[in-house]
């Protein structure tokens, strides 16, 4: 009977919601230091060791501010979207093998349940900026529809590339079956992931439905205070999750020698999200047509090609 | 549980940037404040885009009567708690423009400020010190 309070624990703390939850700050911090650096800046300092608090604070600052309701918004949907936002990427983060093995039980074909969750998330944003009956918003929301039809495909094609090489849809399993991490055995759909990748976390170069040019902010323009923390910790949360993914599907999830798998998971989690934000960092931010047509005329013909190749690596390897 | 709140509004405060009709050297100035030489995000200061997204205005310019109206609204579309910060020797009083008779003078004719920045144009230097004034007297009245 010890067996549900432990399942317990493994939701309700590590690696569950408090665990991940103090991973997104973390992972935050870790984005706007490096950010920082990059740019010969120093970045969050005076608040806890080298702005190590910086996250907390502006969480619990948010959670603090009074809390506005335009009045011709969709009140039920307003209230609504910033609790469902940072359930999903929690939810989806069950499925990985934090630990060796995930919170909920894996199955064939919990890859896509996974995608499907983050296609619901960007739904969720859409209806955010649809419901706020902004002008701005609306076109945030539009925009990020937009911008889904082009990566949602490139995605899906280069984990498809990896899933067939590994002969399974299941994370837990694609993880522990990697004698050479895939990101050496397919760096293309590696690179179309990352990218993909960038533009599913709406970073910039593909942040133009958050912060449309900083004049005004996207489909979460007329949230403030609560909803405003929960959106932006769905937006960490989604970071983590994204980072885990990386790390199951491609970098072999926590394998390494003599530490033990979560400290390994850890690490090569850092790794990618530094490589997020280099890539944060490096480019400018493109317009919405320039993304699209990018997409569809290099990303998903080269997903193609990585898709045939893993097709022929799979035949070769039997 | 007081003193986290407290603690929390210090140490983010996050600004919004209106200029209401000036020459624009002050919006310069604000705007050099946040690039790497003078750095304010060591005090997590973040410039945000909505109104609904900030704590503090920073408004330059001499308030023309065309814009008032809409300074207004921008102030009263920020949540509470709010500050208001004045930079620039237009924003505290009129300036050059005092007297004008399109201008107000001074934005405290429309709407209450915290911090007054004086300077024509303002020195980073300056705005940076005007925000820690500011921070002080919220860590005062906690």
């Amino acid at each position: 009977m010890a067996d549900p309070i432990i399942s317990l624990i493994q939701i309700l703390i590590f690696p569950g919601l408090i665990f991940l939850f103090i991973l997104g700050l973390i992972f935050e911090w870790i984005d706007r230091k490096v950010f920082a650096r990059f740019q010969n800046r120093i970045g969050p300092l005076y608040t806890g060791p080298r702005g190590f608090l910086q996250p907390l604070a502006d969480f619990i600052k948010l959670l603090t501010k009074e809390d506005v309701t335009p009045r011709y918004v969709d009140k039920f949907l307003f209230n609504l979207l910033p609790g469902i936002a940072p359930v999903l990427p929690v939810f989806a983060s069950f499925y990985l093998p934090l630990n060796g093995y995930p919170i909920l039980h894996p199955f064939e074909g919990d890859l896509i349940l996974i995608i499907t969750l983050m296609t619901i998330y960007t739904i969720i944003v859409f209806m955010a900026g649809w419901v706020s009956t902004n002008r701005f918003s609306s076109i945030g929301a539009a925009r990020a529809i937009l911008q889904f039809l082009g990566f949602e495909i490139p995605m899906f094609i280069s984990l498809a590339s990896v899933a067939i090489d590994s002969a399974s849809l299941s994370i837990t399993y694609i993880a522990d079956h990697q004698p050479i991490p895939y990101i050496l055995l397919q760096p293309l759909g590696f690179i179309i992931f990352l990218i993909a990748l960038q533009a599913e976390l709406e970073r910039v170069p593909f942040d133009i439905p958050e912060a449309e040019s900083e004049i005004v902010a996207g489909w979460l323009t007329e949230y403030s205070g609560p909803k405003l923390a929960f959106f932006r910790l769905s937006n960490n949360l989604m970071l983590v999750f994204g980072a885990g993914l990386t790390t199951a599907i491609f970098l072999g999830g926590g394998s390494g020698p003599i530490l033990p798998p979560i400290i390994w998971y850890l690490i090569k989690m850092v790794f990618v999200v530094i490589l997020s934000t280099i890539l944060r960092t490096v480019f400018a931010r493109l317009r919405i047509d320039q993304v699209l047509s990018g997409a569809w005329r290099y990303l998903i013909p080269l997903a193609i090609l990585q898709l045939i190749l893993a097709k022929f690596l799979a035949v070769l390897v039997m | 549980m007081v003193s986290i709140i407290g603690w929390s509004r210090i140490r983010s405060p996050w600004i919004l940037y209106m200029c209401t009709g000036a020459c624009n050297a002050c919006d310069i100035e604000v705007l050099a404040a946040l690039t790497p030489r003078f750095d304010v995000e060591r005090f997590g200061i973040l410039l945000k885009g909505s109104p609904r997204h900030a704590d503090v205005l920073v408004v330059t310019g001499a308030v023309t009567r065309q814009v008032a109206p809409r300074l207004k609204r921008i102030y009263e579309q920020m949540p509470n708690p709010k500050f208001v910060i004045a930079a620039g020797t237009c924003a505290t009083s009129g300036g050059v423009y005092w007297g004008c008779y399109n201008v107000l003078g001074g934005i405290d004719k429309v709407i209450p400020v915290d911090v007054y920045i004086p300077g024509c144009p303002v020195h980073p230097q300056a705005v940076i010190q005007g925000v820690a004034k500011l921070l002080a007297k919220l860590q005062e009245a906690k």
